[in-house]
C-alpha cells in the first residue's frame, strides 16, 4: 500500500480531521505536516501539550492518524516508540482504562503488520494480546463489568487471531486459534461470536484439513463432541441456523448455503428440510422454498412427499414454467404408471420452456416426455390407445437423443422401448450401443442384451454375454445375472446345470445374509430375504417345470419362510395340483394369488385356460380373465394363445385366427425373462 | 502444515535412520524417473522437492496425456506403481498429485477398448491402500441433534439419552477388496482414489487441483473449459454416479472456497462447478442438484463487496 493514499475510512468528513481528548480538541493539520517530515518526536510533543496526554496516549492518537491516512508502515514506526510489550506485562487487572489504552495500541499494531503483508507476526501480537486479556480476566471475561470499547476491542482481536493465522497458511494453528476463540468465554455478542463460528464452519468443511477431535478436559461433561471436521462444521451450522430462528442473529443466506452444502453431501437432505420449515415466511419466496424441500425429498427418496410440493409450486398461479421443478416433476412421475398421465404435462411444459440459455435441457425435457408417454402406455385401457402412446414415447426418445447423441440413458431406453415392442434388430444395436459407452459398467446394460439375445433364440450368445457380465460385476451383485444364467440353460434343455446356477447363487445368497453381521440397517435385511427368496422361488419353477413334486415342495416351504404371502408361490402350488389332475384345488390356488396380487398375470391366465375346458357357460368368464390379463401384459404368448381357443370355441374364427397368429409371432421373440423387468 | 490423518503418518521423518533411509528411497526414484524423463532439474533432490517442481510435473502430465499412456507396460505408470509403495509417506504425495490426470484420462478412454492395465494397476494400489487403512470401517457422520446440548450449544435435554440417538450418515461405506478392476466397481475405485487424494489436499500443488478442475468439467460436459487448449474438439461426458459425484464435489468446494489464494484455481473451479451443475440438471440429480447450486451461490456471495466487511477493522476515531 503507498505510504501517500489518502484513503478515507472515517465517518466524519475525512477533509477536516480533528484530535480530541481531556475536554480539548484540536485540528490535526499541523501533527500531520510535521509527520510528513518525519518529525515524530515533535509531533508528539505538541500533541502532548495541547492535549495534556502522556507520551502512550499521544503516541497511540498519532499511530490511528497514520493507519486512517493510509501510511501502514508510519503507523508501525510511530509505535514502535511504546514499549508495547513491557506494558503489556505491566497491565493490572483494575485499571481497565489503561489496558484499553495499551491494547488498543497493540491492536493498530497488529492491524498495520496485516495490512503489510505480515501476517505470522501480527498473529503472534494478536495472541500476546489475548494472553494479556487472560491475566486481566483470569477467571473469564465477565458479563457486565467490562467497559465497553475495551468490550469492542476484545471482540475485534479475538475474531482476527484465527483469520491472521489462516492468511499466514498456519492452518494447524488456524484451527486451534478458532476452537480457543469459541470454547473459552469471551463474552462476545451474537453478531460477533456468529461470525467467528460460520467463518470457523467454512474452515472446517473447505480446508481440505483434518482438524481431530478438540481437545476438552472438564468442559465436555455429557455435552455432544464432534468427531471430525465435518460433524463439527455442520454442528455449528446448526447452531447458527437456531440462532437465525430464534431471532438472535440476522438471517444471512450463506449458513443455510453451507448447510445444504454439508447435509446434501452426506445424504442427509431431510435435515435440511427441516431447518427450511422452521425459517419465517419471506426469507424465501414459497414457491423457492416448496422447490428446495420438493430437492430434499427427492434425494432422499420422498417421491410422494416431492410431488405434494411440486404441484404446489407449479400450480398455475405460481411459478408453473419453473424449468427444474418440471423436470424433477417429470422425472418422478415417469417412475410410476399412476403418475405418468400426469407427468407427461410437465415434461410437455418442459420442453415448450427449454428455450435460450436453458436450451441445452430439451433433450432432457423430451427424454422425460418419452418415459412418461411409456409408462403411461402400460396402463391404457385400450390396444388403440396403448399403441399410440408407444409410438409417440419412441418419437420423443428418438428426438432426445438427436439432442444428446452420447446420452447413455436415453440410448439404453430407446434399447428397452424397442425390446418391448420386440423390434429386436433395433434394440440389440441399442443395447450393444450402450454396453460400449457405458464400459460395460451398469448390469441392467447386460441384463437387457442377453435377453434381447434370448427372445432371438440365439441362446448359447447370451449365455456368453452372462458370462462376460459376471466377470465384470462384483461377487454380492450378481444375483440377477445368475438367475438369468440358469433359466437360459434351462432354455437350452439342460435343466441340471440350471440347478447348479441355483445352488450356487443360493450359496452366494446365504453367505452375504450371514455377513456383515450386527451393522445391517432393516433395510439390507429385507433386501436379503428378498434375495433367497427369489432363489428358492426360482428353483421352485425349475422343478416344477421337470415334474419333481417333492423338490417342488420343499423349495416353497423354504421360500415361504422368506416372504409368507406370495402370489408365485400360492400360483406354483396350484400348477403343482393341477399337474397332479386336482383340477378344484389348483383352481382355488390360483385364485387365491389372483386375489393375493390383482397384477399378477400367470393366474389370470391359468384359470382362464381351466375355465374355457368347463364348458360353454364358463367361456365368456375366461374370456373376460384372458382380456384382463393381456391388458396388463400385452405380450403374453399364454394369454393369447387361449383366447384364441375360447374364441374358437365360441365359434368367432377370424378372432380366433388373430389371437394364435398373435401368440405365434410373440413365441418366437419370447425372452426368458420379461422384458419389463429391465426398466 | 502437518496431517492428523491417523492413516497416514505424519510427514517429518521421526529418526535420523530412516530419514536417510527415505532420501536414499527418493534418490532412487529420482533416479529412476530420470530415465523416463527428457530432463530433471539438479534441485530435485527429495522427495518433497519433487512433489512440488513444475518442470517434471509438467512433464509427467504431458507424458500421462500420450494416447497410448495408460497400457500395462508402461514405463510412467509402473515408476508410478512403485512410487506408491514406498514407504516414504511423502513419496505417496508425489504420486497423489498426479490422481486427478490418472482417473481423468482413465475414465475417459474406458469407451474406446484401449489397454489400461497400468492406470488399472495405480488405482488398484490407491484402493487397497485405502482398503487397509479403513479397516473393514465405514466412514460416517453423526448429524446431531440440537435438543442435546453440544460444546457450542447448551439446550434443556429432559433425558440424559447415552448417545442412542446418533443419526449416523455413511458417506463412504466398508471397502471391500478387490484385486482387479471389474466395470461395476470401476466408478467405486476411482471415487475412492478421489476420497484419498481429498485427504491429503491441503499438501497437494495448486498445479494438480487445476488439473481437476479440467477434468471435472470433461467428465461433466464434455466441454474442455481451458482457454489455452490446444483441442477443442469435443469429449465425451462420462457417467456421474454417486461414487464419484461425492469426492469430486469435495474436492471442487475446497478449490472453490478452501482458503488458498490462488485466483487461476479459484477460476478454474467456478468453472467446473458450474458444468457440474448444469450436469446435475441433465441428470435431474436432486442432491447434486443442491450441493452445486449451493456453491455457485456462495461463490457468488464471496464476491460481493456489500457481504464482506472487515469487522475487525479499527475503529478510526481520533478521540480518547
Amino acid at each position: 500500500m503507498a505510504d501517500d493514499e489518502t484513503p478515507s475510512q472515517t465517518q466524519e468528513s475525512s477533509t477536516a480531521r480533528e484530535f480530541s481528548a481531556n475536554g480539548t480538541s484540536m485540528s490535526t493539520s499541523d501533527v500531520e505536516a510535521k509527520l510528513d517530515k518525519g518529525n515524530i518526536e515533535e509531533a508528539e510533543s505538541s500533541l502532548r501539550e495541547r492535549l495534556s496526554l502522556n507520551s502512550e496516549e499521544a503516541r497511540t492518537l498519532l499511530g490511528r492518524l497514520e493507519y486512517q491516512r493510509g501510511n501502514v508502515e508510519a503507523a508501525l514506526r510511530v509505535l514502535d516508540g511504546i514499549d508495547l510489550q513491557a506494558a503489556i506485562q505491566k497491565l493490572q487487572p483494575s485499571s481497565q482504562q489503561a489496558a484499553r489504552l495499551v491494547l488498543e495500541g497493540f491492536y493498530l499494531k497488529v492491524k498495520s503488520l496485516q495490512k503489510l503483508g505480515k501476517f505470522a507476526e501480527a498473529a503472534q501480537d494478536c495472541a500476546n494480546i489475548l494472553d494479556a486479556v487472560g491475566r486481566i480476566f483470569p477467571q473469564g471475561i465477565p458479563d457486565a463489568q467490562v467497559e465497553s470499547k475495551l468490550q469492542e476491542m476484545i471482540s475485534k482481536a479475538v475474531e482476527l487471531l484465527p483469520e491472521l493465522l489462516k492468511q499466514a497458511g498456519n492452518y494447524q494453528e488456524a484451527m486451534a486459534a478458532y476452537r480457543r476463540v469459541l470454547l473459552n468465554p469471551w463474552n462476545l455478542d451474537n453478531d460477533c461470536c456468529g461470525r467467528i463460528q460460520k467463518a470457523f464452519a467454512v474452515f472446517l468443511l473447505h480446508s481440505g484439513l483434518e482438524a481431530g477431535p478438540p481437545s476438552l478436559g472438564a468442559q465436555a461433561d455429557g455435552a455432544y463432541v464432534p468427531k471430525n471436521n465435518l460433524e463439527e462444521a455442520i454442528l455449528l451450522l446448526l447452531v447458527l441456523m437456531r440462532k437465525i430462528h430464534h431471532g438472535d442473529i440476522q438471517w444471512d443466506p450463506s449458513v443455510l448455503d453451507h448447510l445444504m452444502y454439508a447435509l446434501s453431501l452426506c445424504s442427509q437432505t431431510p435435515v435440511l428440510s427441516k431447518q427450511l420449515e422452521e425459517l419465517k415466511p419471506g426469507v424465501f419466496h414459497r414457491t423457492e422454498r416448496w422447490n428446495l424441500l420438493a430437492l430434499c425429498c427427492s434425494g432422499v427418496g420422498q417421491n410422494k412427499a416431492a410431488m405434494n410440493l411440486l404441484r404446489k409450486s407449479l400450480h398455475i398461479n405460481e411459478r408453473p414454467n419453473d424449468l427444474t421443478a418440471l423436470l424433477l416433476a417429470a422425472k418422478i412421475c415417469s417412475e410410476d404408471s399412476q403418475l405418468a398421465a400426469e407427468g407427461v404435462g410437465y415434461a410437455q411444459r418442459a420442453v415448450d420452456n427449454a428455450k435460450g440459455v436453458d436450451e441445452h435441457l430439451k433433450g432432457v425435457g423430451l427424454r422425460m416426455l418419452g418415459l412418461c408417454l411409456g409408462k403411461q402406455a402400460k396402463v391404457s385401457s385400450s390396444d388403440f390407445e396403448r399403441s399410440r402412446l408407444q409410438n409417440e414415447a419412441l418419437k420423443c426418445l428418438d428426438s432426445a437423443l438427436s439432442f444428446e447423441q452420447d446420452n447413455p440413458d436415453i440410448i439404453f431406453e430407446l434399447g428397452a422401448h424397442y425390446a418391448e415392442l420386440r423390434n429386436l434388430n433395433a434394440a440389440l444395436r441399442f443395447a450393444k450401443k450402450y454396453i460400449d459407452i457405458t464400459g460395460g459398467s451398469v448390469m441392467k446394460g447386460w441384463r437387457l442384451l442377453a435377453l434381447i439375445l434370448s427372445a432371438q433364440q440365439r441362446f448359447t450368445e447370451a449365455e456368453v454375454v452372462t458370462d462376460a457380465a459376471l466377470d465384470e460385476t462384483g461377487k454380492w451383485e450378481q444375483g440377477p445375472l445368475l438367475r438369468l444364467k440358469a433359466k437360459l440353460k434351462v432354455s437350452q434343455s439342460r435343466p441340471m446345470e440350471a440347478i447348479e446356477t441355483y445352488c450356487y447363487l443360493l450359496a452366494l445368497v446365504q453367505a452375504q445374509r450371514k455377513s456383515s453381521g450386527p451393522m445391517k440397517i432393516d433395510s439390507q435385511v429385507e433386501d436379503d430375504k428378498v434375495k433367497e427368496f427369489e432363489v428358492w422361488y426360482g428353483l421352485a419353477s425349475l422343478y416344477s417345470s421337470l415334474s419333481h413334486w417333492k423338490d417342488v415342495e420343499v423349495c416353497v416351504k423354504k421360500a415361504r419362510a422368506m416372504k409368507q404371502y406370495s402370489a408365485e408361490l400360492v400360483h406354483t402350488e396350484g400348477f403343482m395340483h393341477q399337474e397332479r389332475g386336482e383340477i378344484q384345488e389348483a383352481l382355488a390356488s390360483y385364485i387365491n394369488a389372483s386375489l393375493l396380487d390383482p397384477f399378477y398375470v400367470p393366474s389370470k391366465v391359468r384359470i382362464g385356460a381351466l375355465l374355457s375346458k368347463l364348458g360353454s357357460n364358463s367361456l365368456p368368464v375366461a374370456r373376460t380373465l384372458l382380456s384382463d390379463a393381456l391388458r396388463i401384459e400385452p405380450t403374453n404368448r399364454k394369454a393369447w394363445y387361449h383366447l384364441g381357443m375360447v374364441h374358437k370355441d365360441d365359434g368367432r374364427l377370424a378372432d380366433a385366427i388373430d389371437c394364435l397368429q398373435a401368440a405365434s409371432m410373440l413365441e418366437e421373440s419370447d425372452p426368458v425373462e420379461n422384458f419389463r423387468s429391465i426398466l | 502444515m502437518s496431517s492428523s490423518n491417523p492413516g497416514s503418518p505424519s510427514a517429518t521423518a521421526t529418526s535420523s535412520s530412516s530419514a536417510s533411509s527415505f532420501s536414499s528411497k527418493a534418490h532412487s526414484c529420482i533416479q529412476a524417473l530420470s530415465s523416463i524423463l527428457s530432463t530433471v532439474p539438479s534441485s530435485v533432490s527429495s522427495s518433497s522437492s519433487l512433489l512440488h517442481d513444475p518442470t517434471v510435473s509438467s512433464q509427467i502430465s504431458t507424458l500421462l496425456r500420450d494416447p497410448d499412456s495408460g497400457s500395462g507396460d508402461n514405463n510412467l505408470c509402473r515408476w508410478l506403481y512403485d512410487t506408491f509403495h514406498s514407504p516414504d509417506p511423502e513419496l505417496k504425495l508425489v504420486v497423489l498429485r498426479f490422481v486427478p490426470i490418472v482417473a481423468g484420462i482413465y475414465l475417459s478412454r474406458i469407451a474406446l477398448r484401449k489397454s489400461l492395465a497400468g492406470f488399472e494397476a495405480i488405482l488398484l494400489a490407491l484402493y487397497a491402500h485405502e482398503t487397509t487403512a479403513r479397516d473393514g470401517q465405514p466412514i460416517s457422520v453423526n448429524v446431531p441433534d440440537l435438543t442435546q446440548p453440544s460444546i457450542y450449544h447448551e439446550a434443556k435435554s429432559s433425558v440424559k439419552t447415552q448417545a442412542t440417538e446418533l443419526n449416523l450418515a455413511v458417506i463412504s461405506p466398508t471397502l471391500e477388496p478387490h484385486g482387479t478392476m471389474r466395470s461395476s466397481r470401476r466408478a467405486r475405485i476411482v471415487g475412492v482414489a478421489l476420497e484419498l487424494y481429498y485427504s491429503k489436499i491441503s499438501q497437494m500443488p495448486v498445479s494438480s487441483k487445476l488439473e481437476f478442475c479440467e477434468f471435472c468439467d470433461i467428465w461433466a460436459t464434455g466441454i474442455q473449459n481451458k482457454p489455452s487448449s490446444s483441442s477443442s474438439s469435443k469429449q465425451k461426458t462420462i457417467l456421474l454416479p454417486w461414487e464419484l459425484l461425492q469426492p469430486s464435489l469435495r474436492i471442487l468446494g475446497h478449490c472453490l472456497l478452501g482458503a488458498h489464494k490462488s485466483k487461476k484455481l479459484y477460476e478454474a473451479a467456478s468453472m467446473a462447478t458450474k458444468s457440474l451443475y448444469e450436469r446435475s440438471l441433465h441428470d435431474i440429480d436432486a442432491k447434486a442438484i443442491l450441493a452445486t447450486s449451493s456453491l455457485l451461490r456462495l461463490e457468488k456471495m464471496a464476491l460481493d463487496p456489500k457481504l464482506n466487511v472487515d469487522h475487525t477493522e479499527i475503529d478510526m476515531s481520533l478521540a480518547l
